[in-house]
């Protein structure tokens, strides 16, 4: 066994304890000895992404994807990163590109690999949403104190005998404004229902990459494979099913995406 | 495949917790993800049955609902076994559904409850399976690992 082979054995060693510090140092030795292989910049990337190092798993997956552009673990460990970067394009990104080798090479890890682009969308959206509710708030915050000040100077220039209508006037409208910022909030609180066509029926999760058996009904991909690696069957009619009869549903791909893009809240309903 | 289980789990709990189970079924509890209670009665008024609630015990895996839960019914004071061809007097219930060759991930807790029910509703044989007395007595395997024959569909 080559030196740098051996230190990356004592690497994992390491990691799989759980010490990730001494396992990082231990790969970045074996780099110094074999800076093109591949496996060593995931290794330690991954080692990274458990000591929080964003930007560091983010170079060691770069280095990683000049040597094997389709690295799906480079792909995967990128995604989560930029996604603690808050860099959710770039997340997102790579959390598809993860998903689509995975499956070409037919990986173990589509499960969560599938998660992680259901967890990108929804903190992308999570994060948007805090930003409209910030905004909407201050802008009412607004609206209101430029309500009042007109009022407070149109009571000053205005006749005795006016004052009284124009102050009933001016709380209509008070009273109408947050109405209607009201009656906005409650509408965004009443959309919050997951549609049944966007749901697998094996995990009851959203469905990110939906294929359609022969009978029709639609499944998360992760979730048939899961299944037809226990028992080749239809779940809903027990016939003979296999891997090759299924097939991507496009039309519910997109389906899904457009309605996740406006309510990201149902990525984890 | 840690997680799958679970989150399959805490969905479905608060479907049933949204939007309530069918008539005769009820969650006893479900404080964790791997053992849950539910009591399930007859609707109509079969007299095997009559006036009489039943506790069902639910054991998830971590590979539910890839794999079946282990479903069967617990005694206790007010919740007998119910009389079953397909039920031994210890609670475990032979039928297809819960079986690994016959589960599907698409069933659920509230299907088998379901399925559960009408199994009871459609019998009228009061008695129990062939050889119970010394099944209960001998079986030490968990109840998917028995190798059940359900040759006797008309029950």
């Amino acid at each position: 066994m080559s030196k740098s082979q051996q230190l990356k054995e004592e690497g994992n060693r390491h990691f799989q304890k759980g010490d990730y510090v001494r396992a990082e140092a231990l790969y970045s030795q074996a780099l110094i000895l074999d800076p093109s292989n591949p496996a060593l910049y995931t290794n330690r990337a991954m080692a990274r992404l458990r000591l929080s190092l964003w930007d560091s798993v983010i170079t060691d997956c770069d280095s990683c994807l000049r040597i094997t552009p389709d690295n799906l673990k480079a792909h995967y460990y990128l995604s989560q990163a930029h996604l603690a970067l808050r860099a959710y394009p770039d997340a997102l990104d790579h959390a598809h590109k993860a998903h689509k080798l995975c499956v070409a090479s037919q990986d173990r890890s589509l499960s969560n690999i599938t998660a992680q682009v259901l967890k990108c969308k929804k903190e992308k959206w999570d994060y948007e949403e805090k930003r409209r509710k910030r905004e909407t708030s201050t802008l009412e915050e607004e609206m209101l104190v430029l309500l009042k000040k007109e009022k407070e100077q149109m009571l000053e220039s205005s006749e005795e005998g006016e004052r009284e209508e124009l102050t009933r006037e001016f709380d209509e409208k008070i009273a109408r404004l947050r109405e209607v910022f009201e009656k906005a909030r409650e509408k965004e609180e009443k959309r919050r229902e997951v549609p049944e066509w966007a749901v697998d029926d094996i995990t009851f999760g959203f469905m990110v990459d939906p294929v359609i058996t022969k009978t029709g009904k639609s499944y998360e991909r992760a979730a048939i494979l899961e299944h037809l690696s226990r028992s080749q069957t239809d779940p809903l009619t027990r016939e003979p099913l296999l891997k090759s009869d299924l097939r991507s549903n496009l039309d519910l791909k997109h389906a899904c995406e457009e309605f996740l893009e406006e309510n990201g809240w149902a990525a984890d309903w | 495949m840690a997680g799958f289980a679970t989150k399959r789990l805490g969905k479905e709990l608060s479907k049933i917790n949204s939007n309530s189970l069918p008539p005769g079924i009820e969650l006893v509890s479900a404080d964790n993800f791997e053992e849950w209670f539910l009591d399930i009665r007859v609707l109509d008024d079969n007299p095997l049955y009559l006036n009489q609630i039943y506790r069902l015990k639910f054991r998830f895996s971590a590979q539910y609902p890839i794999e079946p839960p282990e479903v069967t019914f617990v005694k206790l004071a007010d919740r007998p076994i119910p009389i079953h061809p397909h039920i031994y007097s210890n609670g475990i219930i032979c039928l297809d559904l819960l079986g690994q060759q016959g589960w599907s991930p698409v069933q659920n807790v509230e299907s088998v409850c379901m399925s559960l029910q009408s199994m009871l509703t459609g019998n009228s044989r009061n008695e129990r399976p062939a050889g119970d007395e010394e099944f209960v007595r001998g079986n030490r395997l968990r109840p998917k690992d028995i190798d059940f024959y359900y040759d006797d569909n008309n029950v």
